[in-house]
């Protein structure tokens, strides 16, 4: 059966998550009619409730419906065997999408993660590039994303204290940061007993502890609660709307201009494009009823997997290797954030059973370029993190740290005394592209339509191996220091399928090199936007998000100033 | 569609009366009964796996048989027993085999089978109430876990505070106290 044809639009957007469901927002405002097609649907704040067994351990069996179809494949190098294929995809479907259930950490960027090619040269020669690498400067600065940057935290609400407001530097925020024009928009989540003792020990060793930035809220914002502090926050939704997912803060605003017609549960399969290269809509099935709709710009926001896959399945005369793809560019410079951790055992109880994990207090003394670098043989580092928040089954599932067995009496014994005696230091560390890591199709599994999944080669680098062992011995300090009684390192993650995805389809000036230009336009499909850390070249050693969704409202702030341009 | 519609759910038998006792008997090692309190069977683990192997957990149902079906043949091989029939400390020296893997040969996937159950049995230990297990609230009692409760008061996020235990599980906390 022939597509159903539907009236034409200005933009249609594909996926309402974290990116596309703040890109919204600009665009509605400026007048632009908007199709959003989203494969989930809506969620009430009474569906999340505080359940562990179904947010963290069956991870949102409900709103996975597309995501649980195409879970990407990984093998280690090009002729590498195949990783284990993980039997749940990261991300979710809904309107809102990974934002309705995200840590909700809000950080930037710093100014050296835009720079990390000429910065690295200039302070220790070139020879300090991996062998490999295909890291390059962004194709603008953090001073160009600062304003956006602030857009974003006043439009969503994000709670924090400024470390360097205008180059004035506060000792309570984050020493490290780059200028803000500004103060958050709200102050920090609350102080946490636990929290605070990590933080003292951070500061007797001469560090420089704050509490992280969060897209929850401290106090009441925009007629949104303050965050209640009930726990399973990480991984889950918040029943009274204080996490900012753009579920519940920039989608209804954009929505309230009359402006963007959401479609749920709309699967898009194809990006249709003319014999000029340009693009003209995008075909979805809805209901197992395929439709067609077209639009005078696309814009792409599914996440790095899908963004990827999604160009190179729709294949054109145009674009023959797949859409954008004429540089051979599509997949590569995948990569993302390496992790790993300490956790500690205590002699007293440490009571993190409630608040969020974005509540707890960070570190970036080694994280960036914010040491020295000539004996350690690695770029970047990481950003160190004692969450709050234990659930029980988490708690209980204990390292014994080599104190008793793993089950049977004594176990029950040992968790019965120590299940609320012990914390994770976790150690977030910048990675970079490199010429063997890519996203491309896999040839031979598919999803539940008969389409291709995304399959990721990897491979872990020795310069990652060596941060990560720096920052296990850096978490080890300070988890002792706090009086940690014993230790236990927690395993070496790699690079591979993640939450924290980059790359795919690079931002740079350079169409050999990159899949868009430095405004999130495709180089080779003028009227194609892409949103999503798929555009971002380095990593930072901190969560993408807030990133993301800088870029994705300069993207739409771009396209509204182009839009004759651009458009038509 | 709704964004909650679960799988289908159907009320078949899990398991046959056999697999069931010796289910019954594995997380009861895993999580013994004693003085610190109720085990796995007491608190309903053996019911929460039995149930998730209806629906969330279905495709690894041939997991628990085939897994089953090893440890009562080694359990017979040793003893000409049942595993369910042997004494407890026959069964630990089986469970240990099984968790180090240490005699690969009829059954090569016994460590991931021993992990399975492991998890399986924490999730009915201590997870919510809802799912059928952690029966009376027993598992968070062990771990001293004080409760769902909406809204946490800055003083209960201080180290040193004894805080009252609340017994709700997910979904009376949603349709009570708001
Ligand atoms: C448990 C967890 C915790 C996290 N914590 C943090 C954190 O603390 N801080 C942080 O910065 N980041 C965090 N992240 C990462 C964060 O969620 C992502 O960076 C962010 O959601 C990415 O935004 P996105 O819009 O690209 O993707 P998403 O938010 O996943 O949105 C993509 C949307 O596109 C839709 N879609 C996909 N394909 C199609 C298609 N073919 N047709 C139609 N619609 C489609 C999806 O249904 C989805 O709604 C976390 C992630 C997880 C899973």
């Amino acid at each position: 059966m022939a597509p159903v044809n539907l009236p034409r639009t200005d933009v249609v957007l594909i996926g309402l998550g974290a990116a596309g469901g703040l890109a919204v927002l600009p665009l509605a405002r400026a007048g632009l009619k908007i199709v959003g097609l989203e494969a989930g649907g809506w969620f009430r704040s009474a569906d999340h409730r505080p359940d562990e067994i179904r947010n963290n351990i069956r991870h949102w069996p409900h709103a996975v419906q597309k995501a649980n179809q195409e879970i990407p494949t990984a093998r280690n190098g090009r002729d590498g065997p195949p990783l284990p294929r993980p039997d749940y995809h990261p991300m979710m479907n809904g309107v809102g999408g990974t934002s309705l259930h995200y840590w909700g950490q809000s950080w930037r960027l710093m100014q050296w993660d835009f720079k990390v090619r000429s910065e690295t040269i200039r302070r220790y020669g070139v020879s300090a590039i991996p062998p490999g690498c295909t890291v390059e400067d962004w194709p603008l600065s953090y001073e160009e994303l600062e304003p956006y940057y602030d857009k974003v935290e006043y439009a969503i609400g994000v709670s924090g204290k400024a470390g360097n407001v205008q180059g004035n530097i506060s000792r309570t925020g984050n020493v490290f940061e780059s200028p803000r024009q500004r103060e958050y928009p709200m102050p920090p989540l609350r102080a946490a007993g636990f929290a605070d003792h990590m933080a003292e020990a951070a500061s007797r060793l001469g560090w420089h502890p704050y509490s992280p930035p969060a897209a929850i809220n401290s106090v009441p914002y925009d007629k949104r609660s303050a965050c209640f502090y009930h726990g399973f926050c990480g991984s889950g939704g918040c029943p009274v709307n204080a996490k900012n997912s753009t579920a519940v803060s920039t989608i209804p605003q954009a929505i309230a201009t009359g402006n963007l017609k959401i479609v749920p549960y709309a699967h898009v399969i194809a990006i249709e494009s003319d014999a000029y290269g340009r693009v003209t809509g995008a075909r979805y099935l809805s209901d197992k009823r395929e439709y067609f709709q077209p639009a005078s710009v696309v814009l792409l926001a599914g996440y790095t997997y899908e963004n990827t896959r999604l160009l190179l399945l729709s294949k054109s005369k145009a674009y023959p290797r797949g859409l954008s793809n004429n540089h051979g560019q599509v997949g590569l410079h995948y990569m993302s954030h390496t992790r790993t951790g300490v956790v500690g055992l205590f002699s007293f109880d440490l009571n993190r059973w409630y608040g969020t994990p974005a509540q707890g207090t960070a570190l970036d003394d080694w994280a960036d370029d914010n040491f020295d670098h000539s004996e350690v043989e690695f770029i970047g580092g990481g950003n160190l993190l004692v969450p709050m928040e234990a659930k029980p089954i988490e708690a209980a599932n204990m390292s014994t740290f080599g104190k008793a067995p793993r089950w049977g009496s004594s176990w029950k014994a040992f968790v019965r005394e120590n299940a609320a005696r012990w914390a994770p230091v976790w150690a977030q560390i910048s990675t970079f592209p490199f010429e063997d890591r890519f996203l491309d199709l896999d040839p031979a599994v598919k999803d539940s339509l008969g389409y291709p999944v995304c399959r990721l080669t990897v491979g872990l680098k020795e310069t990652e191996e060596r941060a990560m062992r720096f920052m296990q011995e850096k978490a080890e300090r300070w988890l002792r220091e706090a009086g940690a009684i014993a230790t236990n390192q927690l395993p070496l993650f790699p690079i591979g399928l993640s939450t924290h995805a980059y790359g795919g389809t690079r931002m740079g000036e350079n169409p050999e090199r990159n899949v868009v230009n430095g405004w999130g336009f495709s180089h080779e499909a003028p009227n194609l936007g892409i949103l999503g850390a798929s555009t971002m070249g380095t990593s930072g050693a901190r969560n993408p998000t807030l990133t993301v969704q800088a870029l994705a409202w300069r993207t739409a702030d771009y396209l509204i100033r182009q839009w004759k341009f651009i458009a038509e | 569609m709704s964004a909650l519609r679960f799988a289908g759910t159907t009320n078949a038998e899990v398991f046959t009366p056999n697999e069931r006792h010796c289910l019954e008997a594995i997380v009861s090692r895993i999580i013994p009964a004693d003085t610190n309190g109720p085990g796995a069977v007491e608190v309903g683990c053996a019911l929460y796996i039995e149930s998730a192997l209806r629906d969330a957990y279905r495709s690894q149902k041939s997991a628990y048989s085939a897994g089953l079906a090893a440890l009562d043949s080694r359990a017979i091989e040793r003893t000409g027993k049942l595993f369910a029939a042997l004494d407890i400390n026959e069964q630990d020296r089986i469970l240990s085999e099984f968790e180090l893997n240490t005699r690969v040969g009829e059954y090569q996937d016994s460590a991931a089978f021993f992990e399975l159950v492991r998890r399986h049995t924490l999730e009915g230990m201590f997870g919510d109430p809802l799912y059928g297990g952690n029966a009376n609230f027993a598992g968070w009692d062990l771990i001293g876990y004080p409760g769902l409760r909406m809204y946490v008061t800055p003083e209960l996020q201080r180290m040193d505070v004894a805080i009252h235990r609340l017994r709700l599980s997910a979904k009376q906390l949603m349709h009570g106290s708001r």
